[in-house]
């Protein structure tokens, strides 16, 4: 992701703040989820990213500056997860915002 | 010169811009259209990026080939519904000496977010750009100059267009 033209604020504590966290629910547990995974690229903005984080899962601005920054830094990060078909769902709003995600099943 | 948009009371943006601004901003559908509407290439970077796989493990082809199937199409519509928005509410601008403004409705605002990121994506994947703006020195006559030029300028405009939404 690239930074221009604004710089976005660091994040100075760990949130404490746990809304809009996925919840499992029993299919999950019995289930493992696929994970929606979202990968740096060079052209979207930081505050992008961020604003889609917010619009498509409602996440607080927190959450989805350190989602934005996890993606940014460690080259990718997991977004979401649930079961196959909201993986799906979630994999088609995030390609229609132009920002790189992918979808697994981890062994 | 002021801020390029302003945020509505009510939801959507007021838009100020130069007449070179406007007219740059018309010439987006037609080259975008194009891309979007071509037929799926894999050896095309910038189709790729536009549309990428959803599956990441390379077992999972069938399941990629069903999904694409199933959302290519809404996702190429969505972006063309998007590019007829922005014409259409560039038509309806007001003209004054050297400026041009137009307030969007929110379904407006979204689309031009998403013309303006499509566009930098398409461009940028073209031009080869990186995180880093500094190992981008292009000579000022080289034939990429102006592709750098427009990019720049994009990512200005769609990230004050950010700025404003995030208020």
């Amino acid at each position: 992701m690239t930074a221009v033209p604004v710089e976005v604020e660091p994040v100075e504590t760990e949130p404490t703040e746990t809304v809009g966290e996925p919840e499992l629910d029993e299919d999950q547990l019995t289930d493992r989820p696929w994970l929606v995974i979202v990968w740096n690229d060079p052209v979207n903005l930081m505050n992008y990213v961020v604003y889609v984080f917010q619009k498509l899962f409602g996440y607080s601005k927190e959450k989805a500056t350190r989602l934005m920054l996890q993606v940014h830094h460690e080259g990718k990060a997991v977004v979401s997860d649930g079961t196959r078909e909201k993986a799906e769902a979630d994999v088609s709003r995030l390609h229609a915002h132009g920002l790189w995600a992918t979808m697994e099943h981890p062994a | 010169m002021s801020r390029r948009f302003k945020r509505r009371r009510g939801g959507g943006v007021r838009v100020s811009l130069s007449e070179p601004e406007i007219e740059l901003l018309r010439t987006i559908p037609g080259e975008l259209g194009g891309v979007l509407s071509a037929p799926p290439d894999p050896d095309d970077p910038v189709r790729t990026r536009l549309f990428p796989r959803a599956y990441l493990d390379p077992t999972d082809e069938d399941s990629e080939r069903e999904w694409q199937e199933l959302v290519h199409p809404e996702l190429v519509r969505e972006r063309l519904a998007a590019l007829e928005l922005l014409t259409a509410s560039l038509d309806r601008a007001k003209h004054a000496k050297d400026s041009a403004s137009v307030d969007l409705t929110p379904e407006e605002t979204e689309a031009w977010l998403g013309v303006l990121n499509d566009a930098r994506l398409a461009l940028g994947t073209r031009l080869g750009v990186s995180e880093e703006p500094d190992v981008e020195m292009v000579e000022e006559d080289s034939p990429e100059a102006a592709g750098h030029a427009v990019y720049q300028w994009l990512t200005w405009v769609q990230g004050e267009l950010v700025d404003a939404l995030l208020g």
